[in-house]
């Protein structure tokens, strides 16, 4: 703007008020009611939107996880195994899906999720045969067992 | 002659009914009622018949943890062959049709297959149109095999190609802080580079062991 005296120029408010108050309207043009129009009741909308924005995205991931937990668990239980069953004798294998992908393969490719529940279930049962070991005690020991034998 | 407990019911029972023809009211119709089904269970166990080790099943019969199957380290080598051959057969002579393969990207791991695009929130180090190997691949399969990876399959054995499309700036997010009644409130927004990719071709080598 060009002021042709000074004090003309101390004594401006400033020229771009209309534009930093369309900034924060046009965020509220959707909103149902008055907070649509009239700043006061807009810029408080506003903030509460995006500060829920803001929350939601963190919550986004948390309730992805639950998701695909539940339909990694949906898809184990179709198989006859549980899913903290599933996913520790896959971690045992050392087989490093996410469950994002897990719960992938369990939707769109029934049979490579059916091929890794086998895999588990294998883990599983190794591992309970080395855990109930072949009734003998370990190298080294003298014990009652080892006498009766 | 020895009183056995039966043999005292039947004349304790003999007399009641004898009572009763003469029109006497007895107040002991209960305990008559509750060792009838006792006497009547004495006669049906003598027509079973259980064998000599009989044992009746209890809840300490069986361990509680479940019967582990003894497996044949030959038997289990020879169907690990068997399912290998096969594999390899199929493999070789070319038998699939789609294949999708688990590729682990920009920390992520993704579920691929040929002409698929994929939106990476960050900023890759190749400029646009060129041709990229994901080295990092978790599992391979198609219709009739799966390779899985523990955790990621033989460079040698599987190849996924892409290429870079577009690079671009996500649309801008606003990240706000606010505190009620303490006029604090925090306004940032945020502006992350994207990555466009085309995934090209996903090749399987035979020959596996």
């Amino acid at each position: 703007m060009v002021f042709l005296t000074f004090p003309c120029l101390i004594r401006n408010r400033g020229p771009d008020r209309y534009w930093r108050i369309q900034e924060v309207l046009k965020n509220a043009r959707h909103f149902r009611g008055r907070k649509n129009r009239c700043f006061s009741l807009a810029v408080r909308a506003v903030r509460r939107a995006f500060v829920y924005a803001t929350k939601g995205r963190q919550l986004k991931k948390r309730n992805m996880r639950t998701l695909w937990i539940s339909r990694i668990a949906a898809g184990s239980h179709e198989h006859g195994m549980r899913y903290p069953v599933l996913m520790n004798n896959l971690v045992k294998s050392s087989v490093q899906l996410n469950r994002k992908v897990l719960s992938d393969l369990a939707i769109s490719e029934p049979r490579t999720f059916q091929s890794l529940a086998k895999l588990a279930r294998v883990r599983q049962e190794e591992g309970f045969r080395a855990a109930l070991g072949d009734g003998s005690e370990p190298a080294g020991v003298l014990s009652r067992v080892v006498l009766l034998q | 002659m020895a009183v056995t407990f039966r043999n005292g019911c039947c004349q304790f029972i003999r007399t009641c009914w004898r009572l009763r023809s003469h029109g006497l009211q007895l107040s002991l119709q209960k305990p008559i009622g509750g060792l009838l089904p006792a006497l009547v269970r004495q006669q049906s166990s003598q027509i079973l018949k259980y064998p000599p080790n009989y044992v009746p099943e209890t809840s300490l019969s069986r361990p509680p943890w479940p019967e582990v199957k003894i497996i044949d380290p030959a038997e289990e080598a020879k169907q690990h062959q068997d399912v290998v051959q096969k594999v390899n057969t199929l493999l070789e002579k070319g038998d699939y049709g789609r294949l999708f393969a688990v590729v682990h990207f920009a920390s992520r791991q993704w579920k691929v297959t040929n002409e698929d695009l994929i939106l990476i929130e960050n900023h890759i180090e190749a400029e646009c149109g060129d041709r990229i190997r994901m080295e990092k691949v978790l599992l391979v399969g198609g219709e009739n095999f799966t390779l899985v990876g523990r955790p990621l399959l033989g460079r040698d054995l599987v190849r996924v190609e892409a290429t870079v499309i577009e690079k671009t700036e996500s649309w801008p997010k606003v990240h706000m802080v606010f505190k009620k009644r303490k006029s604090f409130q925090r306004k940032k927004i945020i502006i992350q580079p994207q990555t466009l990719l085309r995934i090209n071709s996903i090749e399987v080598a035979p020959r596996l062991s």
